[in-house]
């Protein structure tokens, strides 16, 4: 499954920096250089998406920013935990103030605004869609099935488990009920499904020509 | 393109400590939820336009910065006052307005190296017992600076590559090559980082 060249030396690097264990089994720091490149790297594509022009998807006429769906492939690609790692590292950017929010927005105003639920359960939605994809790889079928399975993972993730922390934020924070703050946020539905039809897509086509573990 | 928010100046706030001014907002954040009361709540947001005036921030910026979440709090209001009265809309209109003003007029007037700072601070306890590494979240941290401009470039590239062919802006066939492109790089760039050493031994381990 490895695609490295030198994979066991760096393996062997790896196990030099692996520190103590963690409730999770693992421990974060568990993450040789190669895991760091790549969370940063996958943060970089989650800054970019929110910056390129946007795609238009046939058919639909919601305009859509590609930051959720490159949340989506970081869970997909990398794994549970350096998904949700890269997509922590672009709240760490936030957070201090740089405008990597698509449409150029940053700063803490947005991760304690009414819709910062969303943004925190984007990590939480890269987690569960790493921990999918690595439950679902095991798969082996028709191509329908194992893109449906893919696009399936990026659903629970990146709407279920999102909604799941936003919805609620939201309706706290302004005191809404529930159902009027899950009808708000129904706008989003169709056109978060097509990213996350496209993420499946893409996570599958990848690991079809470059896969690596997830992790 | 990554530039930061922040806008230099020499106002009070930008004097202040990152980390004062952090404390400060999660104080002015937990308050402003602690209350329904207008004659509390009026207060804070314009204090919050206060702080903003005393940053003086470019007006561009401002308005950039603010229109998203101007409209999302006037929906947000409008909904709550369609529902539950105005009273309640009021209320959610200027909690929100308070926060998110007092945190835009602390991003402002902080630079980013400042709040990394603050931050890393923040986790310096976890730091300790071995569950962060903040010399890897700053590594993380400046590859991701380094890295938004090449994916931008690698993702014009493959457009342009595949506009040259006849073909229409396809997101499967647009992704796939630049995730794998990255995915490619990042053997590289793990390399290099290796062969100059890093991380450096941390005493005390």
């Amino acid at each position: 499954m490895t695609g490295g060249r030198d994979t066991a030396c760096r393996r062997q690097l790896g196990r030099g920096l692996v520190r103590r264990s963690f409730k999770l089994g693992q421990n974060p720091l568990d993450m040789t250089i190669r895991d760091i490149v790549l969370i940063a790297l996958f943060a970089a594509i989650i800054v970019a998406f929110g910056l390129v022009p946007v795609i238009p998807v046939a058919g639909l006429p919601v305009p859509i920013t590609l930051q959720n769906l490159a949340v989506m492939l970081a869970g997909a690609i990398l794994g549970p935990r350096r998904g949700a790692a890269a997509t922590a590292l672009v709240m760490l950017l936030v957070a201090i103030g740089l405008p990597v929010l698509s449409g150029g927005r940053g700063g803490l105003g947005m991760l304690l605004g009414p819709s910062g639920g969303f943004l925190f359960g984007f990590i939480a939605g890269a987690f569960v869609i790493g921990w999918l994809a690595a439950r679902f790889a095991r798969v082996r079928g028709p191509a329908w099935k194992e893109n449906g399975l893919s696009i399936l993972a990026c659903i629970a993730g990146g709407i279920g488990v999102c909604y799941a922390m936003g919805i609620p934020w939201l309706a706290l924070a302004t005191g809404l009920p529930l159902e009027k703050a899950a009808l708000g946020a129904l706008v989003f539905l169709p056109g978060d499904l097509a990213k996350a039809v496209v993420a499946g897509l893409v996570a599958r086509g990848v690991r079809r020509v470059y896969p690596i573990p997830l992790k | 393109m990554t530039a930061p928010l922040y806008s230099p100046g020499d106002s009070l706030l930008h004097r202040a400590p990152a980390s004062a001014k952090l404390a400060g907002l999660v104080v002015l954040g937990t308050a402003v939820f602690l209350t329904a009361d207008l004659a509390l709540l009026l207060p804070a947001a314009l204090a919050g336009v206060l702080l903003l005036a005393i940053v003086r921030p470019p007006r561009a910026r401002l308005t950039r910065q603010l229109a998203g979440s101007a409209i999302l709090i006037g929906l947000v209001a409008l909904i709550a006052g369609l529902s539950q009265g105005w009273h309640q809309a009021a209320v959610v209109a200027l909690r929100f307005s308070a926060i998110v003003l007092a945190a835009l007029a602390v991003t402002l007037s902080t630079r980013a190296a400042d709040m990394l700072e603050a931050i890393e601070a923040l986790l310096a306890p976890l730091d300790r017992r071995g569950l962060v590494d903040s010399a890897r979240i700053a590594l993380a941290v400046s590859l991701v600076l380094r890295f938004v401009p090449d994916i931008l470039g690698h993702y014009r590239e493959i457009r342009e590559a595949q506009a040259a062919r006849g073909l229409d802006a396809n997101p499967l066939a647009l992704i796939v090559p630049l995730v794998v492109r990255t995915l490619k790089d990042a053997d590289d760039i793990a390399a290099a980082i290796e062969a100059r050493g890093f991380p450096p031994d941390r005493p005390g381990r």
